[in-house]
């Protein structure tokens, strides 16, 4: 038996053993995790610096101010100016957090952009912080208040951006909410609370959150894929409401909405929106070529933007491996799902040329004394489709507008070319369909492209056209 | 060697007296340093209080000199420093419980001189030990008693004692060790002794174990129905480490441990608040969690992070985000106005106080002593250690309080005590080797 004396070192040497362990945690939190935790955009030291010292502007691409600090009787105070922008400027909360444009761009707006390294340095080591310059979005302040206006106090999404480079001109999610209530540390809890209990998610950004079926909107993918497969866009197709390939089906049809019988080519699928055409050419191309296309216009991946995003879903399984999938698919139903910002990039790309551009809601950093510190343009994405492919969808997306009859009339602007789809997404059973609108004008140059979706919209596309039409009008001086 | 000859005994306690300076030093400088920053909390309790606390202290030093007391000249100014950076942190976080706090101080160094002269004989414990353990269960139990029970923070560890609320577990941890160590010190041989051995495995005769095991069982339940799982970890922790230092066997440490983990996975699937512990800690940072449950501790982490090497300075850090700052996450507090130098400047002179306190467990002069000394000297190292542990994510958090230092009445008194005992057994040694 070993005597106490020998068991009390041992167990002395094992608890200072044991303090070293201790010690060697409190430095790896106190100084290696130290930067990373000092800039977590949910550190309320982060937002208190900003109650002392203003911090940057939030601004629209000409200067209008969206977000700012207010000198107050005890230091300063975030102030937001457009409910609109509610989503996209987030807050800046002292007990929440930061969230949107104010977490993205959380160095930048207390004046330690990356870009700047030395003022980065000087914050950190000499605790010397540069006076916070402004945070330039690429939101166009005129556009948004056209597509605010336009959607009113409907349910659903508007987002405008240019097809050239991917800047959000407009961004509206509805229903929205008042920053300025959470980030006052007085009423911030009380607002959360019920934010957070509310129905119908207002701090959601349906622009780029919200997952939609897409409808009939989704058909220029089905078209880019039969097109760049060899399939040939003038050739009729028969349609006959209800419509079965064969008995195997059972009792599953694809139907039609105009309960359409006739010869179809493609530019008619596209101007009166006919389902079966759609499922044909889905089924003709085969499942494997769809799911390829869809993949490349990035449906399931998430787009990189400074906000939060989904990426939705191609199907439940990710592939379209049975028959009725793909010719639900093909026109834009089964079980896929999208956000508005995916559906505007798929179609800038067309607008484009077939390259899809990056989408981005800053446009530039600045300091404080209005120099330029970094520019924000993450350039061109990828080449999804072929010009030509492009050019020949743009001709039957222009028909899908101005054509005899066409479904998405409610689109037109006066004086240009609108190159344009309605979709009227089939929701659960029982409630009122999605309505979508998409389109890009001018259609021999295109400068914008607006996606629309009002939710549980009565006409569907109808209810969406002629919004889609208001913000193409602001957004090109008509 | 001068043998037999008894060695006069100074008048002075000179190191005690020289190192309460280093506590009135910063007693001040922690005051005033507070108090600069938050100019609102300026009052005449600001000064009164660090000047109230070191006359006391002064008191003490002057009481043991008086008693011509001849035992050891560091632990007490060791717990005064603590006890003052306690009180500067309860001025800094909640400046209208310092003179709540400051009181149970006095109470404390009341409790702490009656240690020093009751027992007459300290050895006289070791006789009523079977009274130590049947106290310290009844106290156990009374914050499950229907008048007296207290809930309080969803603890059932609680007795309403006229308009305080007291947690008598932290004067059962004393009582347990007493209690161990009596009992330890009789039955050591026959339990480390084992005459069958399963490969590595002691087999320890059974009749003897029971006691022990049926009263840490007992505890397990009680502590289980009180919903204070750092409490359990504790408790267990004391009873592991006097079972190890009685008969040097680790493999009985190592089974208990392995016990340990079982049992908290057990109360990680049985029990909700327990569950909700370990998620925090696994994943503060989660969505569903930072908010919410994950809150306090995240907060936590941020204050550390915002320490850097050498703190925000006291008085201009943000520790006052944190939930219940000054009873869970004082340590994190210091640490951000002090930094990683003032966390580990902490640190260290907890691991001085264990140093010293083990010290005079190796040079007590009978086995009760050795195990009553180490034993206590253990509780001080192993709350310190549960606690940064748990505010610097090493190991799920509990309401450990951070011993001297955390706000909170019960813990300092019993802590006061314990030094009180460990000065006590430091004497009988040096009286017997005549030592300094």
């Amino acid at each position: 038996m070993s005597g106490v004396g020998t068991n009390i070192r041992a167990l002395t040497l094992t608890l200072a053993a044991m303090f070293l362990v201790a010690s060697v945690g409190v430095s790896y939190w106190t100084v290696f995790a130290s930067d990373a935790l000092a800039n977590d955009p949910f550190n309320p030291r982060l937002i208190a610096l900003t109650k002392d010292r203003p911090r940057g502007a939030i601004v629209d691409r000409n200067g209008a101010v969206i977000a700012s600090s207010d000198k107050t009787a005890d230091g300063f105070a975030r102030s937001y100016k457009d409910r609109s922008l509610a989503q996209v400027t987030g807050y800046a909360s002292v007990q929440f957090g930061l969230a949107g444009i104010e977490k993205a761009y959380a160095e930048s707006l207390i004046g330690q952009d990356a870009a700047d390294p030395v003022s980065v340095w000087k914050a950190r080591y000499l605790g010397e912080r540069a006076p916070a310059g402004a945070v330039v979005l690429t939101i166009d302040e005129k556009i948004q208040k056209a597509a605010a206006d336009a959607l009113g106090s409907r349910r659903g999404a508007i987002v405008a951006l240019d097809p050239r480079t991917g800047a959000i001109l407009a961004s509206v999610s509805v229903p929205t909410y008042d920053p300025n209530q959470v980030a006052d540390p007085a009423r911030a809890q009380g607002a959360m609370d019920q934010l957070n209990k509310a129905q119908d998610h207002p701090l959601l950004n349906r622009a780029t959150q919200g997952q939609y079926p897409p409808g009939s909107t989704f058909k220029v993918v089905t078209a880019a894929a039969a097109l760049e497969s060899g399939f040939d866009a003038t050739k009729k197709l028969r349609v006959d409401d209800p419509y079965q390939p064969d008995k195997s089906w059972g009792d599953y049809f694809v139907r039609s909405a105009s309960h359409a019988h006739g010869l179809f080519d493609m530019s008619d699928g596209f101007r009166l929106s006919e389902n079966i055409y759609f499922a044909q050419v889905g089924l003709q191309i085969g499942g494997a070529k769809l799911a390829e296309y869809a993949k490349r216009f990035g449906v399931g991946a998430a787009p990189k933007v400074e906000l939060p995003a989904s990426g939705g879903q191609l199907s439940e399984s990710g592939s379209l491996d049975k028959p009725t999938l793909v010719a639900d698919t093909a026109y834009g139903q089964g079980e896929l799902l999208v956000s508005p910002l995916q559906m505007a990039l798929i179609y800038a790309a067309i607008a484009n040329n077939g390259v899809m551009p990056t989408p981005h809601y800053g446009a530039e950093v600045r300091d404080a004394d209005g120099r330029v510190v970094r520019q924000i343009a993450p350039g061109p994405g990828g080449q999804v489709i072929s010009p030509n492919t492009a050019h020949a969808l743009t001709t039957m997306l222009v028909g899908a507008v101005e054509g005899p009859g066409a479904f998405a009339f409610g689109g037109k602007v006066p004086g240009v070319h609108v190159a344009g789809k309605t979709g009227t997404a089939e929701n659960r059973p029982g409630e009122a369909p999605h309505g979508w609108f998409i389109g890009f004008a001018p259609a021999e140059a295109p400068t914008v492209v607006v996606a629309v979706i009002v939710e549980n919209a009565p006409d569907g596309g109808v209810t969406a056209a002629p919004l889609g039409a208001q913000v193409m009008r602001a957004a090109l001086g008509k | 060697m001068i043998g037999a000859q008894r060695l006069p005994v100074p008048r002075t306690r000179f190191t005690e007296l020289s190192l309460l300076f280093w506590v009135a030093a910063l007693a001040i400088t922690g005051f005033v340093a507070v108090v600069a920053a938050e100019t609102s909390s300026f009052g005449p309790a600001a000064i009164a209080v660090p000047v109230v606390f070191l006359v006391l202290m002064l008191a003490l030093h002057l009481f043991l000199v008086a008693r011509r007391f001849h035992g050891d000249q560091v632990l007490m100014p060791i717990a005064a420093g603590l006890t003052a950076i306690g009180l500067v942190l309860v001025q800094r976080l909640a400046s209208d419980l310092v003179l709540q706090q400051l009181s149970w101080a006095i109470i404390a160094a009341g409790a702490f001189a009656a240690t020093i002269l009751i027992p007459k004989d300290l050895t006289a414990l070791a006789r009523f030990k079977w009274t130590w353990a049947l106290l310290g269960l009844l106290l156990l139990v009374a914050p499950l008693m229907p008048v007296i029970g207290r809930e309080i923070n969803g603890a059932r560890i609680w007795i309403k004692v006229g308009p305080a609320s007291i947690e008598p577990w932290e004067a059962v941890k004393l009582l347990l060790v007493v209690f161990f160590a009596a009992y330890l010190e009789e039955y050591r041989e026959v339990l480390s002794r084992s005459p069958r051995r399963i490969g590595p495995l002691p087999i320890p005769p059974v009749p003897y174990l029971v006691p022990i095991v049926a009263m840490w069982a007992i505890a397990m339940v009680v502590m289980i129905l009180e919903k204070d799982v750092g409490a359990t970890a504790l408790f267990f922790g004391i009873f592991l480490a006097m079972l190890f230092l009685a008969t040097g066997e680790a493999f009985y440490a190592l089974i208990g441990l392995a016990l340990l983990l079982l049992g908290g996975f057990a109360a990680y699937q049985l029990f909700g608040h327990v569950h909700v512990r370990v998620d925090t800690w696994l994943r503060p940072f989660a969505e569903d969690l930072r908010f919410d449950a994950g809150y306090q501790m995240v907060q936590g982490l941020y204050a550390l992070a915002n320490g850097g090497l050498l703190g925000a300075g006291l008085g201009n850090g943000m520790p006052e985000r944190i939930p219940v700052v000054w009873s869970d996450f004082v340590f994190a507090a210091f640490a951000e106005e002090t930094g990683l130098a003032g966390a580990l400047a902490l640190l260290a002179l907890y691991l001085l106080f264990l140093y010293r306190g083990m010290q005079i467990a190796v040079r007590a002069p009978t086995t009760f002593l050795q195990l009553l000394a180490a034993g206590l000297a253990f509780i001080v190292a192993l709350q310190t250690l549960v606690i940064v542990g748990g505010n610097a994510r090493l190991i799920p958090l509990t309401g450990i309080t951070l011993p001297f230092v955390a706000y909170g009445g019960s813990s300092l008194v019993t802590n006061w005590m314990l030094v009180g005992l460990l000065l006590r057994v430091s004497e009988v040694s040096n009286r017997m080797r005549g030592g300094p």
